[in-house]
C-alpha cells in the first residue's frame, strides 16, 4: 500500500479459503471516489466474500484492503488483539453495510434503527443524529415511518431502511450486497431507484448483484468473478460487449432466464 | 422419594468424614455471656413442640434446656431440625447442644459427650389396633417399622429384625401405621401417650413394652466441648437438687420422669383441637413462613442466580478455553447432580473444609448456583437463536462485543428467553421447600411443623399447597405481561 495512490478503496492479492475450499484466489482491484463498483459472476464465484473481506467479516487469509486513510494487511496482521482490533474497528468506520436480508434491528424502530450507530458508537448528539436520520429517511422516502417497527414494513422498504443506516453513518463507501435478491420482484424497483440516486448524488458504492440491467446502468467498474478470480474487468461495456468466453455464458444464462 | 430417605445416605458418609479429619473444636463463643444453640426437632411432642395456641416452641426438652442455661449463664439460640440432620448439625458446628430425648447408647458415647440422664423412660411397641400378630419385639423380624431413621429406636427395630421405614418425626410414623404401611413403631411411651391423647385415636395402641432395661436420655455435646458439657452437668445436678427438674416433668406427664422408676404417666395430649381450629392456627405461620422465607429465597436467588447465567452462558460461548470450560463444567454438575445433594453440599459439607455458612445464605448460595446452572443454558440457547445477520449488523455499524450484546443480542434473547426462564422461575418457588432441610424456616417447614403437632396432614399440606399455587399463579400473570411488553415489535 503507497499513500501515493489516489484510489478511496485499494485491494490487493485477495485469498481466502473455508476449510480446502479455496473461494478467492488472488483479488486485485481498486475505485476512484465517487464511482460504483458493480461485482457480478456466478454463485460461488466469491463476489460476496470479496464484499465481506471489506469490512471484515470475512478475514482474509493473504493480501490488503485499504479504503481511505484505513488499511489492513493480511499478511502482517499485528500479533497484539488489541492493535488488531483497533485495525478492523478504523477499516469498518469507513463503510456503511446493505445486507441482502436487510438485518434490520426487530425491536427497536426505524427511527431508532438509524441513530443507534451514530449515537453509541461515533458519540454524536442525539437530537443532532435524528435530525440527519430523518432526513434520511425522506430522501429514502420513508418520511412518516419513524416510529414504525421493521415487522411492520414491506420488503422493499425494510431494504429502504437498511439503505438509510448505513448512511446515517457517514461512511466513505457504501457496500451493497445482492440488496434485491430477497424481495419480491415488484418491490425490487423502488430499492434500485434509491440506490440509482445515491449513484448520482456521487456516494462510492460496491454492490454485488445479479441485476445486469441496473449494474449497467449505475456501474462505472464492473468486475465479473469466476471462480475465486477476477476473469474480466471494465466499464459497463464488459456487460455488452463481454470479451471472455466465461462472461458471456454468465450473461447469457442469466438473460435468458429473465 | 421423600426427603428422608436420602438424607442418612448422605449424612452419614459426611459423619465419617468429619471424624476421620478430627475437624471439630467450639464455635461459639467461648468468653463472656456465651450464646449456645439448641438442637431440637421442634416436632416431637410433648418433649419439643411448637404450641399451636402461642406458636411458641415449647414442650419438656425445651423447658429443661432453658433451666439449664439459666443455671449454667448461657444465653440460648433454638435451632429447628429434622432428627436425623441434628447429629451432623452438631458435627458441623451449626449447633452445639441437642436437647431431643437423645437415648444414651454405646455408639453415641464413643462419639458425643453426654451429660447425666434427665429422663428415665421405656419403648412400647405400637400397632394398629386390629393387628394382633405382633405380640412381642421378637414378632417384629421381619415386618416393617416406621422410625427416624437415626434414632435409637430405629436400632431397637433393626436389631429385632424388622425393616425400617424411614421417617422425619414421631407424627408421620403413626400416620403411616394408622394408614397401615408399616407394621408397628417402637417409641418412647411418653411420646406414644402423648399421641394417643392428642389425636383419641383408637386405630392404634400400646401392645407392650420394649423388654429389657429402661432407656436414659441426656443432653449431648461434641466431644470437644468438655467445659459446656461440664457446665450442663453443674446445672443439671442443682436443677436437680432444687427440685425443679422434678417440677418440669409434673407439669407434663404427672409424675417424675428424671428419676428412674417414675410411675404412672400421665399425658393430657400437647394439641387437643379440631380440623378448622387447626386449619386457623396454621395459615398465620405458613404465611409467615412464605413471607420470611419463600419468597425472599425465590427472589434473591432468582436475581443471584440471572447473573451467574448470563455469565456462565457468555463464557461457554467464548472462544477463550478458559473461561468456556470451566463454564461447560459449572453447567454440567449442576445440571448432573440433585438440587438436594447441592444443598448437603453447601450447608453440611463445606464446614468440614472450615466454609461455614448460616442456613439462609446457605440455601440462597445452592438455590442461586443451581437456576444459575439451569438459565444459563436457557440463555446460551436464546442468544445462539438471535439470527447471525443481527451480530453482523452490529458489527458494521461500529459495536463491540459489549455494545452488540447489551444493545442488539440480548433484548431480542430476552423474547426467546421470558418462556423457559418462567418456568425456572417456577420451579425455583417450589425448590424453595427444600431449604426446610437446612433448616430454613420456609412454607414447608412451617406446615411440617403445624402437621407435625396436629397430625392433621391433609388439611395442613393442602394449605400449603394453596400457598405455592398462589405465588406460583401471580408469576405466571406476571409473565404474561412481561410477554406481552416484549412482543410489542413482533407483528
Amino acid at each position: 500500500m503507497t499513500a501515493t495512490t489516489s484510489s478511496l478503496i485499494e485491494v490487493r492479492g485477495l485469498h481466502k479459503a473455508f476449510g480446502d475450499q479455496e473461494v478467492l484466489k488472488g483479488i486485485d482491484f481498486t475505485a476512484e471516489e465517487g464511482t460504483a463498483t458493480a461485482l457480478l459472476g456466478p454463485s460461488g464465484s466469491g463476489k460476496t466474500t470479496v464484499l465481506r473481506s471489506l469490512n471484515v467479516l470475512e478475514t482474509p487469509d493473504a493480501g490488503a484492503v485499504r479504503i481511505a486513510d484505513a488499511s489492513i494487511d493480511f499478511d502482517h496482521l499485528p500479533d497484539d488483539k488489541s492493535a488488531r482490533r483497533r485495525e478492523i474497528k478504523a477499516l469498518r468506520a469507513r463503510s456503511g453495510m446493505v445486507f441482502q436480508s436487510h438485518n434490520l434491528f426487530p425491536h427497536m424502530t426505524v427511527l431508532q434503527n438509524l441513530v443507534e450507530g451514530p449515537v453509541l458508537v461515533q458519540g454524536r448528539a442525539a437530537d443532532e443524529a435524528e435530525v440527519d436520520a430523518r432526513r434520511l429517511l425522506e430522501q429514502v422516502g420513508l418520511a412518516g415511518r419513524e416510529s414504525a417497527y421493521p415487522a411492520q414494513l414491506s420488503g422493499g422498504q425494510q431494504q429502504r431502511v437498511g439503505i438509510a443506516r448505513a448512511l446515517a453513518l457517514k461512511p466513505q463507501v457504501v457496500l451493497l450486497d445482492e440488496p434485491t435478491s430477497a424481495l419480491d420482484p415488484e418491490l425490487v424497483g423502488e430499492v434500485l431507484s434509491v440506490i440509482r440516486d445515491l449513484a448520482q448524488q456521487g456516494w462510492t458504492l460496491v454492490i454485488v448483484t445479479h441485476e445486469i440491467r441496473f449494474a449497467g446502468d449505475v456501474a462505472d467498474q464492473v468486475l465479473f468473478l469466476d471462480d475465486g478470480v477476477v476473469a474480466e474487468r471494465g466499464g459497463a461495456e464488459v456487460l455488452t460487449d463481454p470479451q471472455q468466453e466465461r462472461t458471456k455464458q454468465f450473461l447469457r444464462r442469466v438473460l435468458e432466464a429473465r | 422419594m421423600h426427603i428422608s430417605h436420602i438424607v442418612p445416605w448422605l449424612v452419614v458418609p459426611l459423619l465419617a468424614t468429619a471424624s476421620l479429619l478430627g475437624l471439630s473444636g467450639p464455635a461459639h463463643a467461648a468468653d463472656g455471656d456465651p450464646v449456645v444453640r439448641v438442637g431440637t426437632e421442634g416436632t416431637y411432642p410433648p418433649f419439643t413442640y411448637v404450641d399451636p395456641r402461642s406458636q411458641q416452641l415449647t414442650g419438656f426438652d425445651v423447658e429443661v434446656i432453658k433451666a439449664v442455661a439459666k443455671k449454667a449463664g448461657w444465653q440460648l439460640k433454638f435451632v429447628q431440625s429434622p432428627f436425623d440432620a441434628i447429629f451432623p448439625a452438631l458435627d458441623a458446628h451449626r449447633i452445639d447442644v441437642i436437647a431431643n430425648q437423645i437415648t444414651i447408647n454405646p455408639e453415641r458415647e464413643a462419639r458425643y459427650l453426654f451429660t447425666q440422664p434427665y429422663t428415665y423412660s421405656h419403648g412400647v411397641i405400637v400397632t394398629s389396633a386390629d393387628n394382633d400378630d405382633i405380640k412381642t419385639l421378637a414378632d417384629l423380624k421381619g415386618r416393617t417399622a416406621g422410625e427416624s431413621e437415626t434414632s435409637n429406636w430405629a436400632q431397637v427395630a433393626r436389631d429385632a429384625g424388622a425393616k425400617v421405614k424411614s421417617v422425619d418425626q414421631f407424627a408421620q410414623a403413626a400416620a403411616l401405621l394408622v394408614q397401615g404401611r408399616v407394621d408397628a413403631v417402637v417409641n418412647d411411651n411418653i411420646a406414644v401417650l402423648d399421641y394417643l391423647a392428642s389425636t383419641g385415636s383408637t386405630k392404634i395402641k400400646i401392645r407392650r413394652d420394649v423388654e429389657g432395661e429402661v432407656s436414659k436420655q441426656a443432653l449431648a455435646f461434641r466431644k470437644s466441648d468438655k467445659a459446656l458439657r461440664d457446665q450442663a452437668e453443674k446445672a443439671l445436678a442443682e436443677l436437680r437438687a432444687d427440685g425443679t427438674l422434678r417440677k418440669i416433668s409434673e407439669k407434663y406427664f404427672s409424675a417424675d420422669v428424671t428419676v428412674p422408676n417414675s410411675g404412672k404417666v400421665k399425658v393430657k395430649g400437647s394439641d387437643t383441637r379440631n380440623t378448622a381450629e387447626v386449619v386457623r392456627d396454621s395459615a398465620w405461620p405458613m404465611l409467615r413462613g412464605v413471607i420470611v422465607g419463600t419468597i425472599p429465597l425465590t427472589v434473591i436467588s432468582f436475581l443471584v442466580g440471572m447473573v451467574i447465567a448470563l455469565a456462565a452462558a457468555l463464557a461457554r460461548m467464548s472462544a477463550n478455553p478458559l473461561l468456556r470450560l470451566p463454564s461447560r463444567f459449572y453447567i454440567s454438575v449442576i445440571r448432573g447432580t440433585p438440587l438436594l445433594v447441592q444443598l448437603f453440599i453447601v450447608f453440611y459439607g463445606l464446614p468440614e473444609i472450615g466454609l461455614k455458612i448460616p442456613s439462609y445464605p446457605a440455601a440462597i448460595i445452592a438455590l442461586s448456583l443451581n437456576v444459575g446452572g439451569y438459565a444459563a443454558e436457557i440463555i446460551r440457547a436464546s442468544i445462539l437463536s438471535v439470527p447471525r445477520g443481527q451480530y453482523e449488523a452490529a458489527t458494521t455499524i461500529g459495536m463491540d462485543y459489549a455494545q452488540s450484546m447489551r444493545r442488539i443480542i440480548l433484548p431480542q434473547a430476552a423474547r426467546i428467553a421470558v418462556p423457559p426462564l418462567s418456568n425456572t422461575l417456577l420451579s425455583l418457588v417450589k425448590d424453595t421447600s427444600l431449604a426446610s432441610v437446612v433448616l430454613v424456616p420456609e412454607l414447608l417447614r412451617k406446615a411440617t411443623d403445624a402437621a407435625s403437632s396436629s397430625t392433621e396432614f391433609l388439611p395442613v399440606y393442602a394449605f400449603a399447597a394453596l400457598y405455592y399455587w398462589i405465588i406460583c399463579w401471580l408469576i405466571s400473570l406476571a409473565q404474561n405481561r412481561v410477554e406481552a411488553r416484549l412482543e410489542r415489535f413482533a407483528v
